[in-house]
């Protein structure tokens, strides 16, 4: 009896350690991952930098290339004539 | 009668040692501000002094409790209704004690408080000192366990919070009487252990793992004396007491006993805090804490030779057990995992201090600004530094030069203690080891409490004679409470406007930060501000004025 109480007292620890050791601590490195990309101050800095990037585009002249322009443009009247056309 | 004061010296000395501490804690009482949690202390012991009267019949005291309950107001204090689970040890006998003496000033009170949560922490160190003078029958390593105990830096400056050294406090006296029980094996005991294990769990709700490591003593001791019948029967007679205690001293229980306890331990996880915290120059979320944390803090925030007794302590004792456990016979009394009461009481310790060390480790225990909730740790930490100089002094013992050594080193040890303790003066609770880079040591988390918020208004009434001074607090401290400390009419001239930087003269500014201080700049003090003061203690930075420009 003595015995039984005294190994099944440490594998319950050693149990306790090997849990935590291996699927608690992926568990909590996930979850603070997760914390740090989609924590409200991440999100905001993210809408931030979006902003910035749409006033400079704003800003500036000529925002796309002359070329990336002409193919943009084919793409965009190639997508829109299969839609008139599928009406 | 004859005094005989040779034999009685060691008696006179811890007198005189016990009266030089209580002089130095009366005289420089006032040298801290008023912490950010004193306010809500107050309003708690006052609505359950209120409650508690009521349902007494005292119905004057319950008209001036309710009363001065309802005077506490302040923008930044939740209601106590909602934090109403609190533990009333302390904040009901104080509030009781304020209306008693007729205390009207607000500052008296809370120095009063101060004040009797360091005479509550210097009896259990006296406890502490009867545990080692019963485990290793020394005058000298028991005065210098109890010195450790009382002036480790960081538990030394707590002591006067009557937070989380009030819980040590009481855990010490909890393992006393268990340790006396065990000893003495009488109902006197295991009463008063019933007692303190009740406003200990009043005072922490995790130590109701305290009522599960006594069954598990027992349980060890029946394979030892095979009376089990005995021991079930003082199991249950201890159980008995604790739930009677718990629900005399906790009125929350009152009103509906099985509910309210079940509760407690429900909204744990809603009730616990969950911010984001500065540690090693990076803010992390307290629920996510990583596994190293605890131990970083322990050796980052005590002195280096106390940690480095301590983890030799704790490894050679590891050992010794281990040794133990591997030669338990089912049929030998001896083989066991403890022989005799001194090492007993060696278990007793590694169990209580492994436990709850698994217990935060496993369940993620959400914890901020250090180790502070772990503060009683220091009395398991003080007790195997001790264990292993009792180890080396055996060894010693025979050989004078070694020994002399050895008593060199003990005076360094505690001298060093009393040395940090002037030095951070009033600051002992945010003590860090000098072996640090500054830059590391402002990448922790540091006045929390805001005791820095007295100096810093003093500081500001010495530089600007204005009526009326704006202050803006880059940071999560509500510098608002700690206008407490001050005369009544010294408060009157501070407007505190939050985060409202441009309304502001100066800027309060300290590096706690309940958001990511990188990504949020809320606390971001604006261009126009220059600095002109900066509180420093050895390499950390307390707070920081700025002034508009």
């Amino acid at each position: 009896m003595k015995l039984f109480f005294y190994k099944s007292i440490l594998i319950f620890c050693l149990f306790l350690l090997a849990f935590h050791f291996s699927f608690g601590y992926a568990s909590k490195k996930i979850s603070s991952l997760i914390n740090e990309k989609l924590s409200k101050d991440s999100i905001q800095i993210l809408k931030d930098k979006i902003k910035d990037e749409l006033k400079t585009a704003v800003e500036k002249e000529n925002y796309i290339k002359p070329d990336d322009a002409k193919l943009l443009n084919k793409f965009l009247n190639k997508i829109k004539s299969d839609l008139e056309k599928n009406k | 009668m004859k005094l005989n004061f040779n034999k009685q010296k060691n008696t006179y000395l811890l007198l005189f040692f016990y009266l030089l501490l209580l002089s130095f804690a009366f005289y420089s009482l006032q040298d801290a501000g008023i912490h950010i949690e004193e306010k809500f202390h107050r309003l708690n012991g006052l609505y359950w002094l209120s409650y508690v009267s009521e349902v007494l019949g005292f119905s004057n005291l319950h008209d001036i409790s309710s009363e001065k309950a309802s005077e506490i107001s302040d923008f930044s204090l939740s209601s106590v209704i909602l934090y109403n689970k609190y533990g009333i040890i302390f904040d009901l006998p104080t509030a009781f004690l304020e209306i008693f003496l007729g205390i009207n000033d607000i500052k008296s009170v809370y120095y009063l408080k101060h004040f009797l949560s360091f005479s509550i922490f210097l009896l259990s160190s006296f406890a502490f000192y009867k545990i080692l003078i019963k485990r290793y029958n020394n005058f000298l390593l028991s005065f210098v366990g109890t010195s450790l105990f009382i002036t480790t830096p960081r538990i030394f400056g707590d002591s006067f919070f009557y937070k989380d050294v009030l819980f040590l406090s009481f855990l010490t006296f909890t393992i006393y009487f268990l340790l006396k029980y065990l000893k003495k094996n009488s109902l006197k005991n295991l009463i008063l252990f019933s007692l303190f294990t009740a406003f200990s769990v009043n005072l922490r709700i995790f130590s109701i793992l305290i009522p599960f490591l006594f069954c598990f003593i027992i349980i060890i001791k029946s394979f030892q004396t095979n009376e089990y019948r005995e021991n079930i029967k003082k199991i249950l007679i201890y159980l008995i007491f604790f739930f009677v205690s718990i629900f005399i001293f906790w009125p929350y229980l009152w009103a509906s006993p099985i509910n309210n306890f079940i509760d407690l331990f429900l909204s744990l996880n809603k009730d616990l805090i969950d911010v984001k915290i500065l540690y090693n120059q990076n803010y992390i979320s307290n629920r996510t804490l990583p596994n190293g944390y605890l131990l970083n803090w322990l050796i980052i925030s005590s002195p280096i030779l106390q940690n480095l007794l301590f983890l030799m302590g704790y490894f050679f004792y590891s050992i010794r057990l281990l040794n133990r456990y591997f030669k338990i016979n089912e049929n030998s009394v001896y083989n066991d995992l403890w022989r005799g009461h001194r090492e007993e009481t060696d278990f007793i310790f590694f169990l209580f201090l492994s436990s709850f060390y698994l217990l935060f480790l496993v369940f993620n225990a959400p914890l901020y600004n250090g180790w502070r909730l772990v503060y009683f740790m220091n009395f398991f930490m003080i007790y195997f530094s001790i264990n292993i100089l009792n180890l080396i002094l055996i060894r010693f013992q025979k050989k004078s030069n070694l020994f002399t050594l050895l008593k060199i080193f003990l005076i360094i040890l505690v001298t060093y203690n009393y040395y940090a303790i002037i030095k951070y003066h009033p600051y002992q609770s945010l003590y860090f080891n000098n072996f640090l880079s500054e830059k590391k040591i402002n990448g922790f988390e540091g006045d929390y409490y805001g005791i820095s918020s007295k100096d810093f208004f003093e500081k500001i009434s010495k530089i600007d004679d204005d009526n009326e001074i704006k202050i803006a607090v880059a940071s999560h401290t509500p510098l608002y409470r700690g206008l407490e400390a001050l005369e009544l009419k010294e408060r009157s001239k501070f407007i505190i406007v939050g985060q409202e930087y441009e309304m502001a003269k100066y800027i309060y500014k300290n590096n706690i930060s309940e958001v990511d201080s990188i990504l949020n700049k809320k606390y971001e003090v604006p261009k126009n501000f220059s600095k002109i003061y900066e509180k420093k203690i050895g390499k950390l930075t307390i707070y920081e004025i700025f002034k508009k420009n």
